[in-house]
């Protein structure tokens, strides 16, 4: 469905109607069920320990094992081949590795309930154990196997020696591995904390200019208008309420375009006939699932850079499709020619921010982009459909 | 007992935020509203016919900032009284403040209203100056002011094809003919830097107007400007600078 709204003259008509909404249908905004999508980048637990069961560290853990082989094969003295003695390190510690990685994969959920202390210490403890069960199964395998005459020189032929080597080297590699998780956890948490106290800063950010002008605006209608006044009261509280809202919670498209409905009634009081505003939203769109304050911000931008500025005012189009499994968004205005006029910030600022939270619930699929031609600005955001 | 009554003209594009201001002008003893503009343009126009004690400008509006047409007010023979008004500009209230310049909050309150028009002075153009060079959101003007006779006329500053140094001070070549300005070159070049090129000591060329530089035999360079005959003489240094933004354009 395609509709356009054009801005009704209110200044004459008085009170604004119910009906101002393009789409009756719209006008009552379904409550976004509770859901809880990417939008907290907080994994289900605070472990330090990653995974080990998921296939990329398993990788990672043959690989760092393979190196430390290499490492300890460069390291020996001549003698043997170089080749085999690679060979035969690599066996044993590809073995070492896998089983530490497994044991760990399997105890994760039980360390996960200890302190960190304690996880360190249970940790360490089943590896230890761990190496020293398969050193002593690979010798005891070799000399079962020399006692029978099979190669004799693959397996270690002293036995304290080896168990106490392949302890020791375990306790080393373990304590700096250890370590790293845990700083690397410190770390990512310190990333997400900060991430997430820049989005509620951002979020909770009105144009002041706005906000003042809104309130000159009151003014004026409480004795001229004053039921007028009272709306717009409403209307303020209403984008406030949305702007200080502590959760980064999705809402559905239609309460969405609803917060942008209630700005644009607060902006057309300011700039009467000087604004218009084209609709061209897909009704299909209407239950997807969009992070909040998402589109209103678009709105707000445009208005300020694209229509603000203009002598005779300008047209703002907002249209949405679905592409593909993608919803899109496009809001494009009149590019002002700023030569000698009001040269704005704050552009970049709600652009980052809603790039960044697309980014932070979809990552690669959740994408903002902006393009300049034929003298209007369009800015196209782009997120998966889910309802 | 028989104090002159004050009159106000009330400059505002929002046309509610008029319609409160000429209300709570009206309450005040007096005052009277002489008349209601949206924009600077219109300001500018209606105070030389109206000559109101008077203006209440506001900062921000489209095409002609508040501030760009203080500045062109401050020019009239009459030049009236300026008290701005503004929502929220925080680096123009901080240079207001520096300059002891009078402005009103928006939603404006009545008794600060009318200590304000009460206190409203003449302002100078130095003093705007400044108040335009603090105002970071608010970039070069649109316009320059002329006199002629006791006309105000504003030259645009897109139709500017040069401007050119003589002695005290300086002329300015545009579609419409040439005017003197009261100006430094300097200045005029710190402030249009993003349109004019400085291509000699006395010269400052519109990059847009510009047609082509020329070289004679002696090796000096010339610059010709769009629909004119006369050739500029570029300084020596201005060259190269000259050079890369014509191959830039």
């Amino acid at each position: 469905m395609q509709f356009v709204y054009k801005q009704p003259q209110m200044l004459k008509s008085g009170a604004i109607s119910s009906n101002h909404a393009p789409d009756s249908s719209v006008s009552t905004p379904a409550q976004p069920s509770w859901r809880r999508i990417a939008f907290d980048p907080a994994p289900q637990d605070d472990f330090f320990l990653p995974d080990f069961c998921a296939p990329r560290m398993v990788l990672v853990i043959v690989l760092i094992v393979e190196l430390l082989a290499l490492t300890f094969a460069l390291a020996r003295p001549g003698g043997a081949e170089f080749l085999t003695e690679l060979a035969r390190i690599s066996l044993f510690m590809q073995w070492l590795g896998l089983t530490a990685a497994a044991a760990l994969c399997y105890s994760r959920r039980w360390l996960a309930r200890l302190s960190v202390p304690a996880a360190v210490v249970t940790a360490f403890a089943l590896l230890t154990i761990n190496v020293a069960v398969l050193s002593e199964v690979t010798f005891l395998l070799g000399r079962n196997l020399s006692e029978r005459g099979v190669s004799g020189n693959l397996f270690p032929d002293s036995h304290w020696t080896f168990l106490l080597r392949n302890v020791g080297i375990t306790t080393i590699v373990t304590a700096m591995l250890l370590r790293y998780f845990f700083v690397a956890h410190q770390w990512s948490l310190h990333v997400r904390a900060e991430a997430r106290s820049r989005i509620h800063a951002l979020q909770a950010r009105i144009r002041p200019h706005f906000f003042f002008n809104s309130m000159n605006t009151i003014a004026s209608l409480t004795r001229s208008n004053p039921s007028r006044a009272e709306e717009a009261v409403a209307d303020l509280a209403d984008l406030f309420r949305a702007t200080m809202k502590d959760s980064d919670e999705p809402s559905r498209m239609s309460a969405e375009l609803e917060l942008c409905r209630t700005y644009l009634r607060i902006e057309e009081l300011r700039l009467g006939d000087r604004m218009t505003v084209q609709w061209r939203m897909d009704e299909s769109l209407m239950l997807a699932i969009v992070p909040s304050l998402t589109i209103q911000p678009l709105l707000e931008n445009a208005i300020h850079h694209g229509i603000e500025p203009l002598d005779g005012g300008g047209t703002v189009v907002v249209s949405g499709k679905l592409n593909g499994d993608d919803v899109e968004v496009t809001v494009t205005n009149p590019v002002t020619d700023v030569t000698g006029s009001y040269i704005r910030p704050g552009n970049r600022v709600a652009l980052e921010n809603i790039r960044e939270r697309l980014s932070l619930a979809y990552g690669d699929r959740g994408r903002v982009e902006v393009t300049e031609e034929e003298g209007r600005y369009t800015v196209t955001l782009r997120f998966p459909y889910e309802e | 007992m028989n104090q002159p009554v004050l009159q106000v003209l009330i400059v505002d594009d929002e046309p509610h935020a008029r319609e409160r201001l000429e209300r709570l002008v009206g309450e005040l003893p007096h005052c009277k509203v002489v008349g209601l503009c949206g924009t600077g343009l219109e300001a500018l126009t209606r105070a030389s016919e109206l000559q109101p004690s008077v203006v209440l400008l506001d900062i921000r509006m489209p095409g002609m900032s508040g501030i760009e047409a203080a500045r062109h007010l401050s020019t009239l023979p009459a030049a009236p009284a300026v008290v701005f008004t503004t929502a929220y500009d925080e680096y123009a209230m901080e240079a207001f403040d520096a300059q002891a310049i009078g402005y009103l909050l928006k939603p404006v309150r009545k008794e600060r209203l009318e200590q304000a028009l009460r206190q409203a002075g003449k302002l100078s153009a130095s003093q705007l100056k400044l108040v335009a060079a603090a105002d970071r959101e608010v970039a070069a003007r649109q316009h320059i002011a002329v006199r002629v006779r006791d006309e105000l006329r504003l030259i645009p500053v897109k139709d500017i094809q040069f401007f050119r140094a003589d002695q005290k001070y300086v002329n300015v070549y545009h579609a419409g003919g040439e005017d003197l300005i009261d100006a430094s070159l300097t200045e005029l070049a710190e402030e249009f830097s993003a349109e004019f090129s400085r291509i000699h000591r006395s010269t400052l060329v519109s990059v847009g107007h510009l047609e082509a530089v020329e070289r004679d035999q002696d090796g000096k360079h010339f610059v010709r400007i769009r629909d004119r005959d006369e050739r500029l003489p570029v300084g020596r240094r201005q060259v190269r600078e000259l050079k890369r933004l014509l191959t830039l354009r």
